[in-house]
């Protein structure tokens, strides 16, 4: 009957403390009391491997103990979905952006490719991951005991009591276009066109009395396609403020121009357009200085208006493929 | 194919059977305890009547239902070993009636449920 004692011994090592010699007390009465009755109806003593058998049958020691122990959690299911929730809007909102902001400077930027994967690419990829790491380890971290808090804290307040169906968010509807937002762009279109053909007609953009921009030639073909960009955007809003909702076709008119606003703007980041700066007490040395680090420095952002553009345009086919699979689900 | 089926069903079954089974074994436990037994017993009891319980089950029962008030017990010796009775409780006789009451309203609501829709597909 070593079998048994050890099996016992087992289950009480995860007992709670007040109530071990009890229920281990118990659990031996029913064991033994299993045995005698096995032994009488084939009467003879049981061997090893029958005992064996028939506490395998029980359950394993911490299963058993497990039963007799209250229902703990470090966070509830009430709570638990709001919980994944948060983690998921880290994982989408900061590492995957992270990632993708690292693909492309190690893309597209030279010199941050050479400065961090020397002396190898090992060495890139063990600092991005070593990064990552930390960062997901104490963001985990910090929100699991935030929510760990909010689960005692709602066992006392019970804060879900206090609630208003008056206060929960209006019905959506992704396909509806609200008019503030179609005015709002209808109004910004119509200033940037009126702005950018009244400022920016010439190579030589004269900005204040005492501040001179000049752009390279290829400045105009910039300066007529923003021009008939936010023509189409102004027409565009102005037809989602009458239909306030997305059809198909205005979907594509509108990844169309906005894949083409973005492709513009990444070959502007890169071009080195600007040609010189002159200003009120601006030496010719510090104009060519300038010119240089503002060329330079929208090199640099090259990549992150790639990220920017992407993001946009993703959005944009994302519309058009739910409003397909919805006609679909009509029809 | 049948089988795919069968077995794709038998995991709900199983999770909505036992569902089903948890409030029922309640209700047998503390009907069975109208007589004194002890947890060994008393599982054999429900054995024999087709409501087979393990004891990892049985006894947290017991013990929470015994904290609710609803039984009482003692440790006492019986044939060389000590063993622990349980009883119902005068507090626990009432509960069981008033569970055995809406067992029957359950029981009775169901019926007319099915007989109406027995009716509606004939």
């Amino acid at each position: 009957m070593e079998l048994i004692e050890r099996y016992l011994q087992s289950v009480k090592f995860w007992l709670p403390k007040q109530q071990k010699d009890d229920i281990i007390a118990e659990l031996s009465a029913d064991i033994y009391a299993q045995v005698e009755e096995r032994e009488t109806a084939l009467d003879r003593k049981l061997t090893d491997a029958e005992v064996e058998e028939l506490l395998r049958q029980r359950g394993h020691p911490l299963l058993v103990a497990n039963r007799f122990l209250p229902q703990e959690s470090l966070i509830g299911p009430v709570l638990f979905p709001i919980y994944r929730f948060v983690l998921k809007i880290f994982a989408y909102g900061y590492l995957l952006p992270s990632v993708l902001v690292w693909v492309g400077l190690m893309t597209f930027s030279s010199s941050y490719r050479i400065e961090h994967t020397h002396p190898s690419w090992f060495t890139a990829f063990a600092s991005l991951f070593s990064y990552l790491w930390f960062t997901t380890f104490l963001a985990v971290g910090a929100v699991t005991l935030a929510f760990a808090i909010l689960e005692r804290m709602h066992a006392r307040i019970h804060f879900f009591d206090r609630w208003s169906p008056r206060k929960l968010p209006p019905v959506r509807n992704p396909n509806l276009i609200p008019r503030s937002t179609s005015s709002f762009e209808l109004a910004v279109n119509l200033i940037f066109f009126a702005w950018w053909a009244v400022y920016f007609h010439s190579p030589e953009v004269q900005i204040s009395s005492e501040l001179r921009l000049s752009f390279h030639s290829q400045w105009l073909w910039l300066f007529w396609s923003y021009l008939l960009l936010a023509l189409v955007n102004a027409s565009l809003a102005g037809l989602n403020l009458m239909y306030p909702f997305w059809t198909a076709l205005r979907a594509t008119l509108r990844l169309l121009s906005d894949g083409a606003g973005a492709a513009i703007f990444c070959w502007l980041m890169q071009a080195n357009l600007l040609a010189g700066i002159a200003a009120v007490n601006l030496s010719a040395q510090q104009s060519i200085a300038m010119t240089q680090a503002i060329n330079d420095w929208m090199s640099r952002l090259f990549p992150a208006s790639i990220v920017i553009g992407l993001i946009v345009v993703a959005t944009d086919a994302y519309r058009i493929v739910r409003l397909k699979s919805a006609s679909r689900t009509v029809s | 194919m049948q089988h795919m089926v069968q077995t794709m069903n038998q995991e709900p079954f199983e999770n909505l059977r036992l569902e089903l089974r948890r409030g029922c074994l309640v209700l047998a436990v503390l009907a069975a305890l109208r007589r004194e037994q002890y947890g060994y017993t008393l599982r054999k009891t429900l054995s024999e009547h087709g409501l087979e319980i393990d004891e990892g089950t049985l006894y947290p029962l017991l013990r929470r239902l015994e904290s609710q008030g609803l039984l009482a017990s003692e440790w006492r010796e019986e044939d060389k070993r000590k063993k622990r009775f349980y009883l119902l409780s005068s507090g626990g006789a009432q509960v069981l009636d008033q569970l055995l009451a809406e067992w029957r309203s359950i029981d009775f609501s169901i019926h007319a449920i099915l007989k109406e829709h027995n009716h509606g597909t004939d």
